[in-house]
């Protein structure tokens, strides 16, 4: 992977893992997401992933919806995650 | 367990890599084979982020995959093509010297990732750069002496574009199950037998396993011909479930 593409063409969520463990304490990228939007069960790493080392905001490949945003500030890191009805975590092996 | 588990509660930290090696793969693509003390080890299909500190404070940062099998801990590989705007990309394969420092943290990803109690039969679709994960993991079969069938098509602008050609065609020499058939899209060399044409249906039936061994599918590449490959392999009956796919920006493949 080598995601220097910042415009518009989305990567997968398996690129926002790094900036997703900054808040999350393990890889969530193996973590099943549903969709709010329109309930599309899907790993992290298998989402649309759009923007960079500033942030970025993680789209349903199915509906669009908005299921993760999260930004860097200078006042620090935001997440939203009004699209995520559910995160689920598999326990480890 | 391992720290890499996909639940292990490691926090993720900058740490400091430094150059041991540059590698020259194709004129666009060079490796970097690095010493970062304390790696916790990873697995095949992961990435790193790499952060690059410019004197006035300014950072830039992108996300690498490793090139290397998990079992060749001492010696972490990155793959970098350089891109003609990238910031990172045109430090890592253009400048970077041997003895120079970065900073990394990593390995990130629970997704894209094979390992052996996984199984088989497996499925590499690359395009361009795309190989480089896919290549942690034949050499992660291959080191680990797997037998599992594998089978890697493997897309190329033209043959001089080919990154690992010669431990390729030696680890497809060796025998032991591993098929890979290249295809090229801008090129027909002299004595070239092999496709030139883009990844298509057609080519992944003809090449690829069929649905009924349920394979491991990974697809790597430009984001056109990830989403094309992804269509297709469904459409020929293999389960999504299967199929993994890892897409980057487009590099006009």
């Amino acid at each position: 992977m080598a995601d220097e593409s910042q415009g518009a063409a989305p990567l997968d969520g398996n690129a926002a893992g790094g900036l997703l463990h900054e808040l999350f304490a393990l890889d969530v990228t193996a973590a099943e997401v549903i969709c709010d939007g329109c309930g599309a069960v899907a790993e992290i790493g298998a989402v649309r992933a759009y923007g960079g080392a500033m942030g970025a905001i993680l789209r349903c490949a199915n509906c669009n919806t908005s299921i993760i945003r999260l930004t860097h500030t200078a006042a620090g890191l935001w997440l939203d995650m009004r699209g995520a009805r559910r995160l689920f975590v598999a326990a480890p092996a | 367990m391992p720290a890499t588990d996909v639940a292990a509660p490691a926090r993720l930290r900058w740490i400091t890599a430094t150059i041991r090696d540059v590698i020259d793969e194709t004129p666009h693509v060079r490796s970097l084979v690095l010493d970062v003390p304390d790696w916790p080890g990873h697995k095949a299909g992961q990435h790193v982020d790499v952060r690059l500190t410019a004197e006035d404070g300014y950072q830039a940062q992108r996300s690498y995959s490793i090139a290397s099998a998990p079992a060749a801990a001492a010696a972490l590989m990155l793959t970098v093509e350089r891109l003609d705007d990238g910031e990172v990309s045109s430090y890592l394969a253009g400048e970077a010297r041997v003895g120079d420092r970065f900073e990394l943290r990593g390995p990130i990803g629970g997704y894209f990732i094979w390992t052996l109690d996984l199984g088989g039969p497996l499925f590499l679709i690359a395009g361009g750069s795309g190989v480089v994960p896919l290549m942690a993991m034949l050499r992660h079969r291959a080191v680990a002496m797997s037998t599992v069938p594998a089978t890697l098509l493997y897309s190329s602008r033209c043959a001089d574009d080919i990154i690992y050609r010669v431990e390729l065609d030696r680890l497809a020499g060796q025998g032991g199950g591993l098929k890979i058939v290249h295809t090229l899209t801008r090129e027909r060399p002299a004595g070239w037998s092999g496709y030139t044409r883009r990844i298509d249906r057609a080519m992944l039936q003809n090449v690829g396993v069929a649905p009924e061994a349920q394979p491991r599918i990974f697809v790597c590449g430009p984001t056109p011909l990830v989403e094309t490959a992804a269509r297709d392999l469904h459409a020929l009956g293999h389960e999504p479930h299967l199929i993994k796919t890892e897409r980057f920006g487009p590099t006009g493949r």
